[in-house]
């Protein structure tokens, strides 16, 4: 048997697809909802992130989709059942949890038994699935330790195992990687993302961290505020921000005030319009019609803008910051704009120098949302 | 992939390093040690040679020493009968106290209520009243002629008066009172301390609420129930005031006999001897008990 063939087999290839529609819930002593009007469809065996800061709403709505907060509107529906009044125990997702909440009392075997033993599985079946589950986040040897003997990431693994072995409809993950190091942490993200393609389970996985959210998602929904700002894949978050915050909140950016000059006949995957900013008229892409005068934000990401000396655009370097693979300076432009620019080491300014520098009409893009 | 399974280190409890009392620490401990040593290590002694001693009248004890005593105390059928009856005691007070107990430590533990201190201070009000006091008052409310009968009389429930007290039913009572505290407040830190996720977690893998109760609550509230448990046991052992108060003539426990012996009958050695016997079977139990139990807690710390 392959290892796909077995690890679906362990876990029961059953794909899913979540749809929240206009969800909202307001807690009792809070001044704002913490979520309002959430609308989210995933496809089926998909990986979803729910980014966002802290207080965002994104734990709520994983919360009120496993059951644990009963949302005052709107309904959570899997394949079309409307799962939005069933307790938790009835909804058939697994769940893991931020600090593993594994069963003390109980070794990992029994850790992994006891949702089995919930749904009367008989022991042979137990012990089969088990087995399976256990080679396939590698901790057989571990079957009869207690949770407090292991290492911080092999509880993850066990928390991981015991959500997939009863073979759930829905796989929820809150924050799993926020109590591990830095290297771990990293290995981690690869052998959960891994796991879930093996096993084809649809996946909701709240984070804060956006490279978690970018390396691991087949979608980000980007989240500030109760409000789900955008939903796409990890490259169009990134590149075609559609508001402010969004470009604010994922990595950093440069965003230019400015209003549409009109469409021009570069060639691109989206139409190019000029925009008139402080740094003069600039190019940039939008994948909308856009009025002539109509003001918008131009966003450029610092590592797309170049030092080039025949550039258009001319500043002073303020400073230079050495960060290992890259340089960063930020250039004081002639309008007043600041500017952040990612170099490579070998094409850094020094502090004080003047800089002409260029960008790529492609890797500015235009946010025609008011802020 | 099996770069993860390589990259991480076995949990290094051993590595870390416990702290070493220093000489300041010591200090810190002494006075508790001094007290302990004049007012328990000391008498315990005291009473340990006191029961090897023979009867004598007209001073505490005769010259040489006996293992009459305890002879006696382990010979004697009435006495036995007694120490039995103690351990009876002990052993439906410390039930009845978990039943009634667990509940209200369970809502104690998880209330988020702003009425949870003022239940706090209603939990432990049966020690801030003296036992005397609270016996009395059980008395007022138990006796043939008490509030209770009064009552069922009035309403004509019953013909005559019922006997509350002056029995096992009347200690009982008025100990259960009297203990629950000390049942409440080791469950409630234990309950307190059982993150709320591990219930989120059962639940999600299926668990109904009674599950979680059975299959995760009660089994890690085990810590707390066994303190809880031993506590009152031994507390019930060694009552005195609440089985004289309303155990009359017809309930005698251990500590009363002892206390006869004592001041009454003048018999130092003997009432020594008795003490020592029932201390024995205390220990011994709680120690049987604790075994027994200890493997309900396997990883729990």
């Amino acid at each position: 048997m392959s290892e796909t063939a077995s690890a679906r087999a362990a876990t029961g290839r059953r794909t899913t697809r979540v749809s929240l529609d206009g969800l909202r819930k307001h807690f009792d002593n809070a001044p704002a909802p913490a979520i309002s009007h959430l609308d989210l469809k995933t496809e089926e065996g998909e990986f979803i992130s729910l980014l966002g800061p802290s207080g965002c709403g994104k734990t709520t709505t994983l919360r009120c989709v496993a059951g644990f907060e009963f949302p005052d509107e709107g309904r959570v529906r899997l394949n079309d059942e409307d799962i939005t009044d069933l307790p938790p125990e009835k909804r058939d997702i697994g769940m893991v949890f931020q600090n593993y909440a594994l069963f003390p009392h109980l070794t990992v075997w029994r850790n992994l038994a006891f949702g089995l033993e919930m749904r009367g599985i008989g022991k042979a079946e137990c012990k089969r699935r088990i087995d399976d589950v256990l080679a396939m986040v590698q901790l057989t040897a571990l079957a009869e330790r207690y949770p407090r003997q292991l290492s911080g990431g092999q509880q993850q693994r066990v928390a991981l195992a015991r959500a997939l072995v009863i073979e759930p409809r829905l796989l929820l993950l809150d924050e799993p990687l926020a109590n591990l190091d830095a290297v771990l942490r990293e290995d981690m993200r690869v052998f959960i993302r891994e796991l879930q393609k093996r096993v084809g389970i649809t996946t909701l996985y709240v984070t804060h961290d956006q490279s978690e959210a970018m390396v691991m998602s087949d979608r980000v929904a980007v989240m500030l505020g109760g409000k789900l700002l955008q939903f796409d894949v990890p490259e169009a978050i990134y590149m075609r921000p559609r508001s402010v915050e969004v470009a604010r909140f994922i990595g950093r950016s440069n965003l230019i005030e400015g209003s549409v000059e009109g469409l021009t006949d570069e060639p691109g995957p989206y139409p190019t319009y000029r925009v008139s900013t402080a740094l003069g008229s600039v190019p940039a892409s939008h994948d909308q019609p856009l009025a002539t005068g109509q003001p918008v934000h131009v966003t450029i990401r610092p590592e797309a803008i170049r030092f080039r000396n025949d550039g258009p655009y001319a500043g002073r370097v303020q400073s230079a910051y050495f960060l290992g693979s890259t340089v960063e300076h930020t250039v004081q432009c002639a309008g007043g704009q600041g500017l952040l620019v990612q170099t490579s080491p070998g094409r850094r300014m020094d502090a004080g120098a003047q800089a002409a520098f260029a960008f790529d009409p492609g890797h500015a893009w235009i946010i025609a949302a008011a802020p | 992939m099996s770069a993860v399974m390589t990259a991480e280190a076995p949990p290094r409890s051993s590595a870390r390093r416990k702290a070493r009392p220093g000489r300041g620490a010591f200090w810190l401990i002494a006075p508790a040690l001094v007290l302990i040593g004049v007012f328990l290590v000391l008498p315990y002694l005291n009473i340990i040679a006191m029961s090897l001693r023979p009867t004598a009248v007209g001073a505490p004890y005769g010259a040489g020493f006996t293992l009459g005593n305890y002879a006696h105390a382990l010979g004697d059928g009435y006495i036995l009968g007694v120490l039995a009856d103690t351990l009876v005691l002990g052993a439906t007070t410390v039930p009845i106290c978990l039943l009634l107990g667990y509940p209200v430590a369970y809502h104690l533990a998880r209330t988020r209520s702003r009425w949870g201190s003022l239940l706090y201070v209603l939990v432990l009000s049966p020690l801030l009243v003296g036992v005397v006091v609270r016996s009395f008052g059980w008395l007022i409310l138990l006796s043939g002629n008490g509030v209770i009968n009064r009552v069922l009389i009035d309403l004509g429930l019953v013909e005559t008066g019922l006997q509350l007290m002056n029995n096992r039913l009347g200690v009982t009572v008025a100990l259960v009172h009297v203990f629950l505290p000390f049942m409440i407040l080791p469950l409630v830190g234990v309950i307190q301390s059982i993150d709320p996720t591990l219930e989120q977690a059962a639940r999600s893998l299926g668990a109904s609420r009674f599950k979680v109760f059975w299959r995760l609550v009660l089994p890690m509230s085990w810590p707390g129930i066994q303190a809880g448990t031993v506590l009152v046991f031994v507390l019930t052992l060694s009552a005195y005031v609440t089985p004289v108060m309303l155990g009359g003539a017809q309930v005698k426990t251990m500590s009363v006999l002892v206390v006869q012996n004592l001041i009454d009958n003048f018999q130092w050695p003997t009432g020594a001897a008795q003490a020592l016997v029932l201390s024995a079977c205390g220990m011994v139990a709680v120690w049987v008990y604790a075994r027994l139990t200890g493997r309900f807690m396997k990883g729990l710390q």
